[in-house]
């Protein structure tokens, strides 16, 4: 589906029931790509490839934001953050099939300067022509209107309300709070503000950034996950190593079946439950094409 | 500005080492600092001295200023001519004031009535030299003020061009990227005592308006220290007093020749005389076993007021608010306070250096015996998990300089949650931010789910939390990351026992040891 066509149907998505709205999804069905082995970083190119290939997403020119997680002062090992060789075969994808510039970023919850060290990412990076990696700039935060059911305007991220395609790739761990932490709750690293304000009633408020901000496919590491006193992790006893990488363009989707590695249900993650029920994707796995990569 | 002379060369040398290594006081990717601006603190005999007297026991971090003791005692006040900085700058801005008759209250013995209660003192226990230390002086007026000045008015320049440019201004980005990745602070942090820090060092260059190295002869503690070694230095000028056909040394001299005789105890070497000299006359020669002509100063009564002064003054240093002092933390491994008092020099490095900027200096909560040195204050900044910096730099190890494993264990303090603050508890509501910033890989602090009515009265689940507080170290993230405006729902307080965390952070499993299971 276009970009353009989605967005009009969201926009539709208001006058019709849900449940309509759904049935519509079911027709196209969202394709959730599976990639498992050991090379991570060739999982993450499988993957995409099963989708249809980086160049369904980018086109020549285009300036790509891809948002890993980096938000903590963690080693690769730890679970914490994107795994970088995953990062690093996304960020080449985007290139090769044309990206002018592709930005990588996170507002981190440590030092951002501890982080970036510390989770690899912009070490894998580096060197790499036309790969910005750099620390989030509090001028760049612009206050955008919000008709959600939460929040009604919050300041975001301008590079990425700019960018032509926004790539999201977070790591799939344990989350004290929404017992998860997935696509959706990664686009918290483009708010600015008091973000520790929306815990609240995290799961409206993260549907209405997701609304804003689309992710336009969904990489969701799950190489390394921490199951348990996450989303910081720490103690390599918390780690599971998976060896997986699961990519979709609906991230509703790529979150629900991200959740089964986990040995739960979509529905028990509340996060998942209200993005799906305001029309930002397929949380019911039945009506969900999963393609093994 | 003079021409150049060996003297002067050697000044511009240590004052570019010191602003060398004072930006280099800054995490720049590395978890170890190599090379700090403490190496001018290790070399001061006045920390020595007030370290050795309220310690009394020596540490090798201070070998240098030991070397430096000797060498004076040899040669005389060449630390005051050679190496200074605070002295460089003075000689460096003192031809741009105009003089004055000299201060007449300022000669005499007032600075000895400066340095001996600051011995004494120590002796019993209060080490304030760092409040008169020249060099402490000199670095918390840039740590405090004038660094987070300039990086301010750079960085509201960078953003003020944005609004102008946008997007555009990114064409700049290079230079200014190497402008903020070397010199700039990461992030500006204002400090109390910023203004006092600089008044005080302004008040040192105003004297100069009464005669050349006015705050080194008159006032400088590390100076009057100094010169007493210097007295008795065998290395002295010949002829010692002004030749009654010239007096061209009377001008010449930046310090010690406004007497007829040349004052051993406030000569730096600077050499001048040597060099300018018509007749040649003028020679440093080595000459042991001659006893000076000088009449012994301090005198008995300075001496002994000096020392008693200290004594009484002891006592009044140490008032101290008591509910400032719950909250008054101290950095990572500070175990004692009073251990602490007795090696701090609060010369502010550890506050400059803090990766998150949590360390401020203490005005009063502490007392007029703690003004300057470090307290933690979590909800501008908390203590990084994996950083060591501020032990690393600390000259004296008041803040001992821990490995990562360690300093993970070093306890600052307790978190206690206030529930008529807490969201969940007061509110009703979810929250549990602090939960999720703890650090400690067994959560410190966790929470349980409970069944109950929210302010509508209806049936609702909320996350509670609670703290560990065998599991706690007190760094302070949940105070800060706490989303509530104004005052946090959870705080740190200080604690007596600062034992270290059992066990290595990071490896196994600690049970909940109050049962109650995790989220």
């Amino acid at each position: 589906m276009e970009r353009r066509a989605f967005i009009r149907l969201l926009g539709l998505s208001a006058v019709f029931h849900h449940w309509l709205l759904t049935d519509l999804f079911a027709a196209g069905g969202p394709v959730v790509a599976v990639a498992e082995g050991k090379d991570h970083a060739q999982l993450a190119r499988n993957a995409i490839a099963a989708l249809g290939g980086m160049g369904r997403f980018v086109k020549k020119g285009d300036v790509v934001v891809v948002k890993p997680n980096m938000g903590w002062d963690r080693t690769p090992e730890q679970g914490a953050n994107t795994n970088p060789l995953v990062v690093r075969a996304v960020v080449e994808e985007a290139l090769r099939a044309g990206a002018k510039k592709v930005k990588v970023f996170d507002r981190t919850c440590n030092d951002e300067r501890r982080c970036y060290a510390s989770c690899g990412i912009p070490a894998a990076l580096k060197g790499m022509k036309k790969v910005e990696v750099k620390y989030m700039d509090s001028d760049r935060y612009r206050k955008v209107p919000i008709r959600g059911g939460v929040l009604s305007e919050w300041e975001l991220y301008d590079e990425v309300l700019k960018a032509d395609v926004f790539i999201n790739v977070p790591v799939a761990k344990h989350h004290g709070l929404t017992r998860l932490t997935l696509g959706l709750k990664n686009v918290m690293g483009v708010m600015g503000g008091n973000r520790g304000s929306i815990h609240k009633n995290i799961d409206g408020a993260l549907a209405d950034v997701n609304s804003v901000v689309k992710s336009h496919l969904v990489v969701v590491d799950a190489t390394r996950v921490l199951v348990a006193h996450g989303p910081q992790g720490g103690a390599l006893g918390d780690v599971r190593v998976l060896n997986k990488v699961i990519a979709s363009t609906d991230i509703v989707a790529a979150d629900a079946y991200a959740t089964t590695l986990f040995g739960l249900k979509p529905k028990d993650i509340s996060v998942t439950v209200a993005a799906a029920k305001r029309g930002l994707g397929e949380m019911d796995l039945k009506k969900v094409k999963i393609v093994k990569a | 500005m003079k021409k150049t002379t060996p003297a002067r060369l050697s000044q511009l040398l240590f004052l570019a080492l010191f602003f060398a290594l004072f930006v280099q006081t800054e995490y720049r990717g590395n978890d170890t600092i190599s090379a700090a601006v403490n190496s001018f603190f290790r070399t001061d005999p006045l920390v020595l001295a007030t370290y050795l007297a309220a310690v009394r026991s020596f540490t090798w971090l201070l070998l240098p200023a030991l070397l430096v003791v000797v060498f004076t005692l040899l040669l005389g006040r060449f630390f005051c001519g050679w190496i200074c900085p605070l002295g460089t700058i003075l000689d460096l801005v003192t031809g741009k004031i105009r003089k004055r008759a000299p201060l007449a209250v300022l000669k005499g013995k007032l600075k000895y009535w400066l340095l001996l209660p600051l011995l004494s003192l120590a002796l019993f226990n209060i080490n304030l030299a760092g409040v008169l230390d020249p060099i402490a002086i000199l670095l918390r007026t840039l740590t405090f003020f004038l660094y987070p000045l300039m990086g301010d008015t750079v960085r509201r320049g960078w953003t003020e061009l944005y609004h102008l440019m946008g997007d555009r201004r990114d064409y700049l980005e290079p230079a200014y990227g190497v402008l903020r990745d070397q010199l700039l602070p990461f992030r500006e942090t204002f400090y109390p005592l910023a203004f006092l820090s600089a008044l005080m060092f302004l008040g040192i260059v105003f004297l100069e308006r009464y005669e050349r190295r006015n705050w080194c002869r008159n006032l400088c503690p590390l100076g009057t220290l100094l010169g007493i070694l210097a007295r008795l230095s065998p290395l002295g000028r010949m002829p010692a007093d002004l030749c009654p056909d010239c007096k061209a040394c009377r001008t010449v001299c930046p310090t010690s020749f406004d007497r007829e005789i040349l004052q051993r105890d406030e000569c730096i070497l600077c050499m001048d005389c040597l060099r300018s000299c018509r007749f040649a006359r003028v020679k440093f020669r080595f000459r042991f076993g001659e006893r000076s002509v000088q009449p012994y100063l301090p005198e008995r009564r300075v001496l002994l007021g000096g020392l008693a002064s200290g004594f009484f003054l002891s006592g009044f240093f140490r008032f101290r608010r008591p509910e400032a002092a719950a909250g008054m933390l101290r950095p990572p491994g500070v175990r004692d306070e009073a251990e602490f008092l007795k090696k701090c020099v609060r010369c502010g490095e550890c506050m400059k250096v803090c990766l998150k900027s949590a360390l401020y200096p203490a005005v009063m909560e502490t007392g007029g015996a703690g003004l300057f040195t470090p307290v933690v204050i979590p909800r501008l900044g908390y203590c990084e998990y994996n950083c060591t910096l501020c032990g690393q730099v600390c000259p004296t190890a008041a803040i001992p300089n821990l490995s990562a494993a360690d300093k993970k264990r070093a306890v600052i303090g307790k978190a206690v949650f206030d529930k008529n603050h807490c969201l969940p508890f007061a509110r009703r509501t979810n929250c549990i931010v602090c939960e999720e910033h703890c650090p400690i890989p067994q959560k410190a602090i966790r929470s349980e789910r409970v069944q109950e009515l929210d302010l509508q009265g209806r049936r609702i689940t909320v996350q509670r939390p609670y703290v560990v507080e065998e599991l706690c170290n007190g760094c302070g993230i949940c105070e800060n990351v706490c989303p509530l405006e104004g005052k946090a729902g959870i705080m740190v307080f200080a604690v007596k026992d600062r034992s270290p965390l059992k066990g290595e952070a990071g490896k196994g499993d600690t049970e909940d040891p109050y049962g109650v299971g995790g989220s």
